[in-house]
Parts: structure tokens; sequence; C-alpha cells
């Protein structure tokens, strides 16, 4: 998969803070996106890139928690570090529970801060990969015919093709014919490789025959 | 007379009834001045009043019986018996001690008057007859009767209007001195009246002396002038250590308040401090953060093979900026903890309200609070303590931000405005609420009321007292869309800033 540059965007409501921050993380070569405000952020236009977001507990008009929250309802997945000036243990615990990355006080270490957006594009790579894998699994799975996809769970489950043909009331020679199509068409070389792909996409297995 | 001696003809010797009246009507004003004395006081001080008080008036009061009897002159000598008069003297100091425990009570009604003043009546009535039984003479002394019967009624009455007249001066309003002089004039004359038809009730019948002379003792017209002298004196000592204790007690109340004032505006400093205290924290980690990072990025310039010269010169700047930027927060801070006495200095007070308003900038984006500062220009300077002011403004600037935390269906603006007024500026401030509850408008300047869960009311009470202690006027204007408040400080006549 051939990755675009990972990119961080700092929303902080004070210029000299937001600017100082730019300048430390692009002396490590990062891209640096500012904002001043939550809406700012989120009517930029983002780009399709590792990212992560650190962000200021403390904004005009809504709370860098309450904005946590929001991203979260909106489906937007970015690790999130927290910066404050005046944080205390509920917070951090709130910050923390929500999926917070890491949540630091100002001022801060470079070190902890640079970490912190190491391990936050980590996190956010590994969660693109597998969004891009799941993508492709279900794209494949798409391509199935209705009777493949209902064969599918059973070979999961580790029915034989003559129990299979029992269960959806067909026979084992047509079950054979699915079978082998819908192992072809997802690339899966082995019932296990099948059953990884079908947990990936939360397929839901029958408990029993 | 009827009898076979004739009367013993008496007269006055005018000079030393002047005296006696003089005396009376110094006792009467001394016993006027104890008894605010002795109600103002508690305790210890009270108790020493009251027997030092009461052993003035006493001696005053038989001092004026005495004398009185030293100006009849008989055509035979008259000697006095000494146990007798130290007696009277007695009854003297015990009547005067009643009457100013009588006067220094919560309140008196009628009967307790009445009750009051027979018994002083008594007591005094007692004092003048007891006096005129010490008289050690060749002649026998009798009495009319109805006059006797006259003399304690006036005795009575006099006490009466003494005891009513003392308890409406006790509380020592303010320029009484006259009335209280006129009201002793009053009372001397009265106390006189008593003595005299006392006197005139006795008649001296010449007769071999028929009481006891061994304690007798002659006083010369000398004597009578010493008694009168000393009298005078311990009446004006009495006053005079009473008018000391009144200013000592009047500035000790002054202090006191001044004292409290300054404690409770330091304690609202405190409160309003706590809860800037988030606003501060951030107000001064903003600032250090830029440094801590600008300080890291130029070291890691500097350690680079090609260091940005430009970039590293635009860190450096920053840095500068900000560490001056955070010792500014800090010495606004310091400012407004600072507790001592009221700092008058000419001062422009738009600085004063944009010192107020840089503060209170976190609280209010945080509450989604615009503020708007119409600040007239060419303001006189006015004279005040800048601390305090700060304190009112940050009070009325907060109270408007909160006040708008609800507010949904308009913007939350709040407009701080100043403006020259006749002999005075004007400073406003207006928020967007939903303005004063008409019912709590009366109540808001009253000291512990509050309208917010975690106010302790002492905010607008502190405010309008500075305000005040200012020279100037802080009050709400009904009928404006959301709360105004607005006060005036009167300004020097100094014209321009």
């Amino acid at each position: 998969m051939n990755e675009r540059a990972p990119i961080v965007f700092v929303v902080d409501d004070d210029p000299s803070v937001r600017r100082s921050i730019k300048r430390l993380i692009g002396s490590v070569g990062l891209q640096v996106e500012l904002f001043g405000s939550a809406q700012e952020f989120l009517l930029s236009k983002r780009p399709d890139a590792p990212s992560c977001l650190v962000l200021d507990i403390r904004l005009p008009g809504i709370s860098g928690l309450d904005f946590q929250h929001e991203l979260a309802e909106a489906n937007i997945h970015i690790p999130i570090i927290f910066i404050t000036a005046h944080g205390d243990i509920p917070m951090t615990v709130r910050a923390m529970k929500a999926g917070a990355v890491e949540f630091l006080t100002k001022p801060f270490r470079e070190q902890d801060l640079l970490d912190a957006i190491q391990l936050a594009l980590e996190r956010d790579r590994a969660r693109r990969q597998a969004d891009a894998e799941i993508a492709v699994l279900r794209e494949r799975f798409e391509s199935l015919t209705p009777r493949e996809r209902e064969v599918l769970p059973w070979v999961v489950f580790g029915l034989l093709s003559k129990q299979i043909a029992d269960a959806i009331g067909t026979s084992e020679a047509s079950v054979k014919v699915h079978r082998s199509q819908l192992m072809r068409k997802m690339a899966a070389d082995s019932v296990a490789d099948l059953v990884r792909m079908a947990e990936k996409m939360g397929i839901p297995i029958p408990k029993k025959p | 007379m009827i009898s076979g001696n004739a009367a013993l003809t008496g007269s006055y010797d005018h000079l030393q009834v002047a005296l006696s009246v003089l005396i009376a009507i110094s006792a009467s004003y001394a016993a006027l001045d104890l008894a605010g004395r002795v109600t103002a006081t508690r305790g210890r001080a009270q108790l020493t009043w009251l027997i030092g008080g009461s052993a003035a008036m006493g001696i005053g009061i038989w001092a004026m019986h005495y004398i009185g009897m030293l100006a009849f002159r008989l055509p035979v000598p008259v000697e006095y018996d000494w146990p007798i008069a130290l007696l009277s003297l007695l009854v003297g100091i015990l009547c005067s001690a009643f009457a100013l425990v009588v006067v220094s009570r919560r309140r008196m009604g009628l009967t307790y008057a009445l009750i009051g003043s027979a018994m002083m009546g008594c007591g005094i009535a007692a004092l003048h007859y007891i006096a005129m039984a010490a008289m050690r003479l060749p002649a026998e002394c009798r009495f009319d009767f109805r006059l006797v019967a006259l003399s304690v009624v006036l005795a009575v009455v006099f006490s009466f209007a003494s005891l009513w007249l003392a308890f409406y001066f006790r509380d020592e309003p303010q320029n009484s001195a006259w009335r209280k002089l006129g009201s002793a004039l009053v009372m001397g004359v009265a106390t006189s009246a008593m003595h005299y038809t006392g006197m005139a009730a006795a008649t001296f019948i010449p007769a071999a002396p028929a009481l006891d002379q061994s304690h007798a003792v002659s006083i010369s017209s000398l004597g009578t002038l010493g008694i009168a002298a000393a009298t005078l004196q311990v009446l004006g000592l009495a006053v005079l250590s009473s008018l000391v204790d009144r200013r000592f007690d009047a500035q000790g109340l002054e202090l006191a308040l001044t004292e409290t004032r300054l404690e409770l505006a330091h304690v609202a400093r405190i409160a309003t401090m706590g809860e800037l205290t988030a606003s501060i924290a951030h107000e001064i980690n903003q600032p250090l953060t830029a440094v801590v990072n600008n300080g890291n990025f130029a070291l890691r310039q500097v350690a680079s093979e090609a260091p940005n010269l430009e970039e590293l010169r635009e860190a450096i700047a920053e840095i500068v900026d900000d560490g001056t930027r955070a010792s500014a927060v800090i010495s606004r801070i310091r400012a407004l903890l600072q507790k001592g006495a009221p700092d008058r200095v000419e001062l422009d007070i738009n600085e004063v309200i944009q010192e107020a308003t840089i503060l209170v900038r976190h609280e209010a984006t945080l509450s989604g609070v615009s503020v708007r500062l119409d600040l007239a220009a060419d303001l006189p300077r006015v004279l005040g303590d800048r601390v305090q002011l700060k304190q009112v403004l940050l009070n009325l600037v907060i109270n408007g931000i909160e006040a708008m935390r609800t507010l949904t269906d308009r913007p939350r603006e709040l407009l701080v405005k100043s403006a020259k007024n006749a002999d005075a500026v004007l400073i406003q401030v207006q928020d967007s609420g939903k303005g004063l509850d008409p019912e709590q408008v009366g109540r808001i300047f009253e000291p512990f009321f509050t309208t917010k869960p975690q106010g302790i009311g002492m905010g607008l009470s502190i405010s309008r007292s500075i305000i005040e202690s200012h020279g100037g006027r802080l009050w709400s204007v009904p009928g404006s869309s959301g709360a105004l408040f607005q006060f005036t400080l009167p300004t020097d006549g100094n014209s321009v800033s």
C-alpha cells in the first residue's frame, strides 16, 4: 500500500502556541496544519493520509473534550492528543476513556509530544490499513452470488459439503461448486484464511446447523 | 412664730447661691454626658463608667446642697456633723448610680420611668434632709410639712424630667452639645428649686444645742469655695474623660469599619481569584508552552548541520515576546492579590477597564461571550485605587458573563462603556442576558444576597462600598434589555489623560 505523507493537525486558540508547535513538529519532518478553533478544523478539507490531532482542551465555543465526542459521533476516527494549560484528573480520565492517545499538560516536554504523535500516527496507520483491508474484502464479498454468500458462513462454521447441502436443501455437488467458486473469489488459500476474513468483515457465523 | 422665742432670720449669700446653681447645672450636664458613656460601653468599661460617673455626679449633687446650705446665713454659728455629711454624700452617689443604671437600659417604659424617678426623687430629698440633719447650731429646726412635701414632689418631678432627657441624649446624637447644655440648665435650675424649697420649709428657733456636737466642724467661706472648686473639677474631669473616650470610640469604630471593609475586599478578591484560577493557569502556561517549544526548536536548529538562521531568529523573537507576556500576567495577578490600604492615585479609568477585561478574556471566550469596549477618548483622570476599581469591574463583568451562559436565542454580548458625565466619569457594564428579576433588583446590593449557586453574595455589596469610598455611586438601571450596571467616579478637575 503506497502511503501518503503523514500530517499533524493542531487546534489551539493561542496563535503563539500554535506557531511554536508547528516549528517543533515541523523540525522532525512532519507536515503540520494549524487551526484556531474546532469549527475551522471541521470545515477544512483534510487529505487522505495518516494523521492525528493535537487538541487544546480550552477552545472558544466548545471544549476539546466535547469536540472529541462530536468527532466520534460524526464517525471521524482521528487519534487525539490533548494539550491543556490546566488539566485535572477527571478531565484526563474522561479523555483517555474516550480513546485519546495522550493527555499532556502545558508546557509539555517536546519528547512527550513527539512520542505521542508517533504513537498516534502509528495507530492511525494501522487503523487505515485495517480499514483498507476490510474495504478490499467487502468488495470481494460483494462479488459473490446469493447462493455463495449463503454457503460461506457454513464453510466458516466447519461443515462438510454434504452437511451444508442438507442444511440449505440442495445437492452436495452444487455445494462443492459454490464452495470452490467462493474460495476463489475471496482469494482465500484455505478454510482458515477464510475464517480470518469473515472475522475481519464481521460476518455472523451460525451457532448450529 | 408663735413660740416664746422668735425665729432666727436667715439671709442668703447670693454669690454662693449662684455657685450652687452653677454646680447643679454642671452636675446635670455631667449626668447627661455620662449616661451616654454607660450606654455605649460594655463589660468592665461600663462598670468603670458607672462607678466613676456616679461618684462624680453624687459629689456634684451633694456639693450643690451643701453650698446651698452654706449660702444660708443665720445670726448664730452653724457647724456640721461630718459623719452625717458623709452619709448624705453616700446617698447622693447611690442615687446617681441608680439613675445611670435606669437610663442605660435598652428601653425605658413609662412605668419604669415613673418608679425610677420616684425612687430617685426620694433619694435626693433624703440627701437634702440628711444634709440638714448634719447642721449643728444653737437652735431648733422646725419644718413646714407642706413645703417639705412640695420639695419631695419637686425632686420626683425633676428626676422624671432628668431621666427622660438623659435617656434621649445617651445615644449621643450629632450636634447635641447645645441641646444637652439647655437640658442641663433646666435640670440644674429644677434641682436648685427643690433645694431652696426644702430650705424654706425649715425654720430655726434659738435653743440650746440638743444634738451631739462631738463631730461638728465649722466651714468657712473659703472652705465653701474649696468644696465648689473641687466639685467643679471632678465634674469637669468626668465630662472631659467622657469626651476623650467618645473620640477614641468613634475613631476605633471608624478604624474597625475600614479594616473590615479592606478585609472583605480582600476576601472577595480571593474569591474572584478562585473563579479565575483556571483562567490564570491558562494565561501563564500558554506563553510558557510557546517558550519551551520555541526553545526546543532553537536547540534543534543550533545542533543541526545547516541551521536555518531566519527561522531561528523568529523562534527566539517569539521566546522574548512570550516571556514578556507571561511576566505581564504575573504582574496583573500580583496587583490583584495585593492586600493593603487603598492607594489613591490619578488614573485613567479606560486603562483599568482594559486591564480588567484582559483578565476575563478566557472566561469570556469559554462562555461564548464577546466583550466590546466603547471607551470615550480624553476622559478626565480620576483619583482612585487601581486594584479596588479593577475588582469592581471584574465583578460586574464576570456577573455579566455568568448571566449570559444559558442564553441561546441571541448573541452573548457584553458592553463596557466609559463616558464623561458632568463632574464625573460614568462607566457602564451591560450584558445581553435576560436582565434583572424585578423582585430581586432591590436586594442585589445587600450583603450575602446572591442569585448564583456558588455565589457568596458579597460582590455587589463590596463593589458598592468601594465605589462609595471613592465618592462615586454604583447602581443598576432597570428597564433596559439585559442587566445594566453603572457607576460614577468624581474627577479631580484636571482634564486630559
